[in-house]
């Protein structure tokens, strides 16, 4: 695409300026290039854009989806902050976010470091490492289920053969259920962030790498000292797509455990689809959406600006 | 020139997308010529009933079409939310769950049909009331039964049901059925077989926010479980075990189950998909021997479908509308719909021929009693708090029956949540 655009352009690039004088050639620029990016801009606009704008102003208001919106000023933000079953989902959306974070990177870097090797079958690997990420979450669900099944489920037998003879009741018990969830999301989004982390490493000069060497570097000393800090920007942006995903987390609640038992794996987004669609308080379901709104700007300007910082 | 004409094809390809979301409109009926409603339904190429329904009216009254206008049937109220939203609803609203009549009554789309006549004895008409006027008229109503093998009983020694059961009765078949090749009962995992029995046979209701009633029922279940007289919870959660597959192949003697079910297992034992076994449906088991026996009415729940018409719909649609309202409460379409195996709301003596003379039907007395006679309270009262409650109602579920809280903390902490989180005044 790009080369056959650079090779058919110059010839009417060079034509224009000709006839025409330069202001005139940078509005007509201009809007070819408003006119390229415009479709685009459009469904944002629209899709996106426009509804958050109208959220912000349905946090506002009592309404349930009919007629008009009733101005009810702060309200549903004061009920949010009494709100139990809101702290619950708050709370347990943190505790998703902490354990999930750590570790997918880990398990995410430590499969890129793997797969980096020459080794053979190695496209092989790495494309088994990704297929999780695009597997059917209804089939993740009902397979996860089956091996988390606290009575008979293969996890448990191993845990069991190997001397644990009370192992946990995972999705059954309200401990257990969401540690779980992380264990699970950890390994659909493993194969995702292992090719971001792939891609990184390609950029870590291998003169650094042989010049460690000659100074008697061991592996450790090389990946803390060489290759962790050339993948700062890697891991600066897997960080902040990790951390804004987590936060969001909802399909894989919904399909697993729908929230239970009890409420112990209950989060924010579901909590908002609750209130929203499924009793219909579309007002209260938007304050408890930007609040989640806010609470994921909040996060990724604190990592910015310790990225910043550190990048001084 | 290329790139000015890429340009314009863009904004055109834009415009024409903006555009295509602005189309349609209503036209005006004339109201002696023939006139089109539409009806909302879904998953219509299993759902027989809408069709069925359409096609007996228009046989009746020519120069009216119903047509189907078809929904995703697990999104259905969302997205006919958005539709109704959208001023581009269909004139004759299925109302699939009792819980968001209120919703769509409080955001007047609704029109009040109370003077659409019912036949005497029609059952669900009261869950379409608000403030003494009507808003739909009920056209189906499924009540909960005890489904049970008798080839399993017969296997067992235990006496068949003979209508006068009460859930100690249950329990203790339950027991006497139970082998290593199938337990006595299966109950499915949803909330409403637990709590639908308990609010309708102690006289409860939800919107009081007192739900100390549920206590024995989960104690019930919780011993049936610790017995081994039917599979745990968390086992039927983590395996997806479905009502069909337990009882259909024969896991299971007994099944607390919907009218619906009827048939399914009919269609399963013809097509294969179920074992082939004689089978019965028996009054639910009763809290107490007061209202148990062939003489008396057995207690159980269920919600009604039923069809509304759109508030905003073309005025001289309205008489064809109700005319369809009518009918489908009518005796008439009650045998349409007894005959491909829906329950009718409106059950009489031949109505209820009509259902059991399907092929593979159970042909016994206590079935016919079973399905006939029954007094059903709603499942789900008619509320704008009855969604929020249910939903905080189904985390006590998970909560008790996981194990992971036990049923005097779950019920208090249900308690505490409507309180604080729905109200109950």
């Amino acid at each position: 695409m790009a080369t056959s655009a650079r090779t058919a352009a110059p010839p009417a690039a060079r034509k224009v300026p000709q006839h025409r004088p330069g202001s005139k050639l940078r509005r007509h620029n201009t809007i070819v290039g408003w006119s390229f990016i415009l479709p685009n801009f459009l469904g944002f606009g629209l899709l996106t854009l426009v509804p958050i704008v109208v959220l912000f102003y349905m946090s506002f208001t009592n309404w349930n989806a009919f007629g008009t919106a009733d101005w009810v000023g702060f309200a549903n933000y004061e009920r949010l902050l009494t709100d139990g079953s809101f702290r619950i989902s708050f709370l347990n959306t943190l505790y998703y976010t902490v354990l999930h974070i750590p570790l997918t990177i880990v398990a995410s870097l430590g499969l890129a470091l793997l797969l980096n090797n020459k080794l053979r079958g190695v496209a092989f690997f790495r494309t088994a490492a990704f297929f999780p990420y695009i597997t059917s979450i209804v089939a993740i669900a009902v397979v996860w289920n089956l091996l988390f099944s606290p009575d008979s489920g293969p996890i448990n037998e191993v845990l069991r053969a190997i001397g644990i003879t009370e192992p946990p009741g995972w999705l059954t018990s309200p401990e257990w259920a969401m540690p779980a969830v992380v264990i699970v999301g950890t390994w659909r989004d493993m194969g995702y962030y292992m090719v971001l982390f792939l891609a990184g490493l390609q950029t870590v000069p291998r003169e650094l790498h042989e010049a460690a060497r000659m100074d008697g570097a061991g592996v450790w000393q090389r990946f803390v000292n060489v290759t962790l800090p050339c993948l700062r920007p890697t891991m600066f942006f897997v960080t902040v797509m990790l951390t804004i995903n987590s936060l969001k987390i909802f399909d894989l609640i919904l399909v697993m455990t729908g929230g239970g038992p009890g409420q112990s794996t209950s989060v924010i987004s579901q909590f908002i689809y609750r209130r929203g669609f499924e009793e219909n308080q579309f007002g209260f379901a938007s304050s408890a959406a930007v609040a989640l709104f806010f609470l994921c700007i909040a996060v990724t300007v604190v990592q910015f600006l310790w990225n910043k910082k550190r990048s001084v | 020139m290329k790139r000015t004409f890429a340009a314009a094809a863009g904004i055109a390809a834009t415009a024409a997308i903006v555009l295509a979301g602005c189309s349609g409109g209503t036209e005006s009926t004339d109201p002696d010529g023939p006139i089109t409603l539409t009806l909302s339904g879904w998953s219509l190429d299993t759902t027989p009933e809408f069709q069925a329904l359409a096609d007996a009216f228009t046989e009746q009254n020519p120069d009216v079409t119903v047509e189907l206008v078809g929904y995703d049937p697990v999104e259905y109220n969302t997205l006919l939310t958005a539709d109704l939203a959208a001023r581009s609803g269909p004139d004759i609203i299925t109302q699939k769950e009792v819980k968001f009549v209120s919703t769509f009554q409080e955001g007047g789309q609704l029109l009040d049909v109370s003077d659409v006549e019912l036949p005497d004895g029609i059952g669900g008409a009261s869950s379409y009331e608000i403030d003494g006027a009507s808003y739909a008229v009920p056209y189906r109503q499924d009540s909960w039964v005890l489904f049970y093998n008798k080839d399993l009983f017969d296997a067992a020694g235990v006496e068949q049901p003979d209508g006068s059961w009460t859930w100690d009765d249950y329990e203790e078949a339950a027991a006497a059925l139970t082998t290593d090749a199938s337990k006595g009962a299966y109950q499915h995992t949803w909330q409403s077989v637990v709590q639908g029995f308990a609010n309708a046979q102690t006289g409860a209701d939800i919107l009081d926010g007192d739900y100390e009633h549920f206590a024995p029922y989960y104690e019930r279940v919780q011993a049936m479980e610790e017995a081994g007289s039917e599979v745990a919870f968390n086992t039927a959660t983590a395996n997806q075990l479905t009502y069909q597959g337990e009882f259909g192949t024969q896991k299971a003697a007994m099944l607390p189950m919907g009218t619906w079910y009827v048939a399914t297992l009919i269609a399963q034992q013809a097509s294969g998909e179920a074992n082939d076994f004689e089978w019965g449906i028996a009054p639910i088991p009763q809290e107490d021997a007061s209202t148990a026996g062939l003489e008396n009415e057995p207690v159980t729940f269920g919600d009604p479908t039923g069809f509304g018409i759109n508030a905003g719909i073309d005025e001289n649609k309205v008489e064809a509308a109700k005319a369809f309202l009518e009918f489908a409460a009518s005796e008439e379409a009650a045998q349409v719909l007894a005959g491909i195996g829906i329950t009718p709301a409106l059950l009489n003596e031949a109505v209820v021929e009509t259902y059991f003379s399907v092929d593979g039907a159970p042909g016994d007395d206590l079935s016919k009693f079973a399905f006939a006679e029954h007094e059903t309270l709603p499942e789900n009262p008619t509320s704008s708090r009855t969604a929020a409650i249910q939903g905080i109602l189904a985390d006590m579920h998970t909560a008790i029956l996981s194990g992971s809280s036990s049923v005097d903390d779950a019920i208090a902490e249900a308690q505490d949540r409507v309180a604080s989180e729905v109200g109950t005044d």
